[in-house]
C-alpha cells in the first residue's frame, strides 16, 4: 500500500486516520492480563485432565480441580476476555412476561473507538475453537478406553467450552445467517492476512449489532 | 449463558462484568431458598453457579473415606453428579412437555438451588455420625433429613408450580418429589467406612 501512495501522489487522498488505525491494530496485545487468563484456564484444565494419573492418584481431587478450572474459564471468557479482546458479549435476559431472550452484541467500531488488535483477535478465536475440539477428542478416548468415570467431567468440559464458542460465533455472525460466508471471511482475516483494512471491518463489527433470539 | 441482568446501557465500552455482582447474586439466591417467599429473584436472574457449588459439596460429602486408593470413591462421586444434573434436566424436560412456560435454565436454576436444604442435612448427618452409632443416631438423622426434604419440596414448588397450567400442577411436582427423595435417600443411607 505504501508503494501506491508513493507512485500516485497526485490522485490519492492521504488517509492518515485509516493508517493510524491500521498501525494501532497491528500493534501488539493491548490487554496482556486478559489474554493470559483467556488461555491459562483452558490450557490448565486440559493439562490437569491429561496429567491426572501423574499428579495424584485421587480421582475426586482431579475431577474437582478440572471442574473448577473449567468454571473459571467459562466465567472469565464469557464476561471478561470476550469484551476486552474482541468487543463482543452475549447473555440471557428474562423480561417482565417471563420470556427468555438471548442477546448477542458486537461493539460498534467508529473513528473514536478502536477495534480489536489482530494479535488479540487471533489468540481469542484460536483459543476458543481449539479447546472444544480437544475436549471432544478426550470424549472419544474416554469412551473407547472405557474409562467411563471420566465421561461426566469430559461432557461438562465440552458443554462449557462449546457454549462460549457458540455464543461468540453468534455475536460475530451478526445479521449474517450464512455460516459459510462468515467462516470464509474469518479465515481470510485471521489466517491469511489480507492487507486491505476495509476487509477487517466488515463482518459483524459495523454498527451496534444487537440480535435477539 | 448462565447469568442474566446485563446492563445494556454500556455497549460502546467493553467493560468486563463485575465478579462481586455475580457472587452477591448467588448469595442472595441462597437466602431466597432458605426463606422461601413468593419472589422472582430465582427466576429472573438465574444462574447455575449455585447448583454447581452445591452439587460439588454434596458429592464431596458423600465420599466414603477408604484406605484403598484404587477405589477412592470414584464412581460414587461421578454418580452424584450424574443423578443431580440428569435428574434436573429430566424434570425440566417433563415440565416443558407438560406445557410449562418456564425456560430450561430457569428450571435448572430453581431445582439446583433448592438442593441447599439437603446439603445442610448432609452436613448435619456427617456431624451426627461422628457420635456413636445406634438407634438414636439414626432417628436424629431421619428427622433432620425429613425436615430438609420437606423444605426443599416447599421451596421448589413455591417457584415452579406457578409456571404450570392449574390442572397439571401435580404432574409437574411429582418428579420433583422423586428427585429430592432420591437425594434424601442417598444422604440417609450414607455410612462412612
Amino acid at each position: 500500500m505504501k508503494q501506491a501512495l508513493v507512485d500516485d501522489t497526485e490522485d490519492v487522498s492521504l488517509d492518515f486516520g485509516n493508517e493510524e488505525e491500521l498501525a494501532f491494530r497491528k500493534a501488539k496485545i493491548r490487554h496482556p492480563v486478559a489474554t493470559f487468563f483467556h488461555l491459562f484456564f483452558r490450557v490448565s484444565a486440559i493439562i490437569t485432565y491429561v496429567g491426572c494419573d501423574w499428579f495424584s492418584r485421587s480421582f475426586v481431587g482431579c475431577f474437582v480441580t478440572v471442574l473448577l478450572l473449567l468454571s473459571f474459564d467459562f466465567w472469565s471468557v464469557k464476561n471478561v476476555t470476550g469484551r476486552l479482546m474482541v468487543g463482543l458479549r452475549w447473555w440471557n435476559q428474562i423480561d417482565e412476561d417471563g420470556k427468555s431472550h438471548w442477546i448477542f452484541e458486537a461493539r460498534k467500531v467508529s473513528p473514536n473507538t478502536v477495534a480489536a488488535t489482530e494479535a488479540e483477535a487471533r489468540v481469542f478465536w484460536l483459543g476458543l475453537i481449539v479447546s472444544p475440539m480437544i475436549w471432544i477428542v478426550f470424549c472419544f478416548s474416554s469412551l473407547f478406553s472405557l474409562k467411563l468415570k471420566w465421561l461426566a467431567l469430559v461432557i461438562a468440559g465440552i458443554s462449557l467450552q462449546a457454549a462460549n464458542l457458540y455464543g461468540y460465533v453468534l455475536c460475530k455472525m451478526g445479521g449474517e445467517s450464512d455460516i459459510s460466508k462468515v467462516t470464509a471471511s474469518f479465515l481470510s482475516q485471521t489466517v491469511f492476512q489480507t492487507a486491505c483494512p476495509r476487509d477487517f471491518q466488515k463482518p459483524g463489527l459495523e454498527g451496534l449489532e444487537i440480535h435477539k433470539y | 449463558m448462565a447469568e442474566a441482568a446485563e446492563s445494556p446501557g454500556d455497549p460502546g465500552t467493553a467493560t468486563p462484568r463485575p465478579l462481586m455482582r455475580d457472587l452477591k447474586a448467588v448469595g442472595k439466591k441462597f437466602m431466597h431458598v432458605l426463606y422461601p417467599r413468593k419472589s422472582n429473584t430465582l427466576l429472573r436472574d438465574w444462574d447455575l453457579w449455585g447448583p454447581l457449588i452445591l452439587c460439588v459439596t454434596l458429592a464431596l460429602m458423600l465420599q466414603r473415606g477408604s484406605v484403598d486408593s484404587e477405589k477412592d470413591g470414584g464412581p460414587q462421586f461421578a454418580e452424584v453428579f450424574v443423578i443431580v444434573w440428569f435428574g434436573a434436566v429430566t424434570i425440566t424436560l417433563n415440565s416443558k412437555l407438560l406445557g410449562g412456560n418456564i425456560s430450561f435454565f430457569q428450571s435448572l436454576c430453581v431445582l439446583g438451588y433448592c438442593i441447599l436444604p439437603l446439603t445442610v442435612a448432609m452436613l448435619v448427618c456427617r456431624l451426627v455420625l461422628l457420635a456413636e452409632p445406634g438407634p438414636i443416631n439414626f432417628m436424629v438423622r431421619l428427622f433432620v433429613v425429613i425436615v430438609m426434604f420437606a423444605w426443599s419440596i416447599v421451596a421448589s414448588t413455591a417457584f415452579l408450580a406457578d409456571s404450570q397450567p392449574p390442572n397439571r400442577k401435580a404432574l409437574a411436582v411429582y418428579p420433583v418429589f422423586l428427585f429430592y427423595f432420591v437425594i434424601s435417600w442417598m444422604i440417609l443411607t450414607f455410612t462412612p467406612q
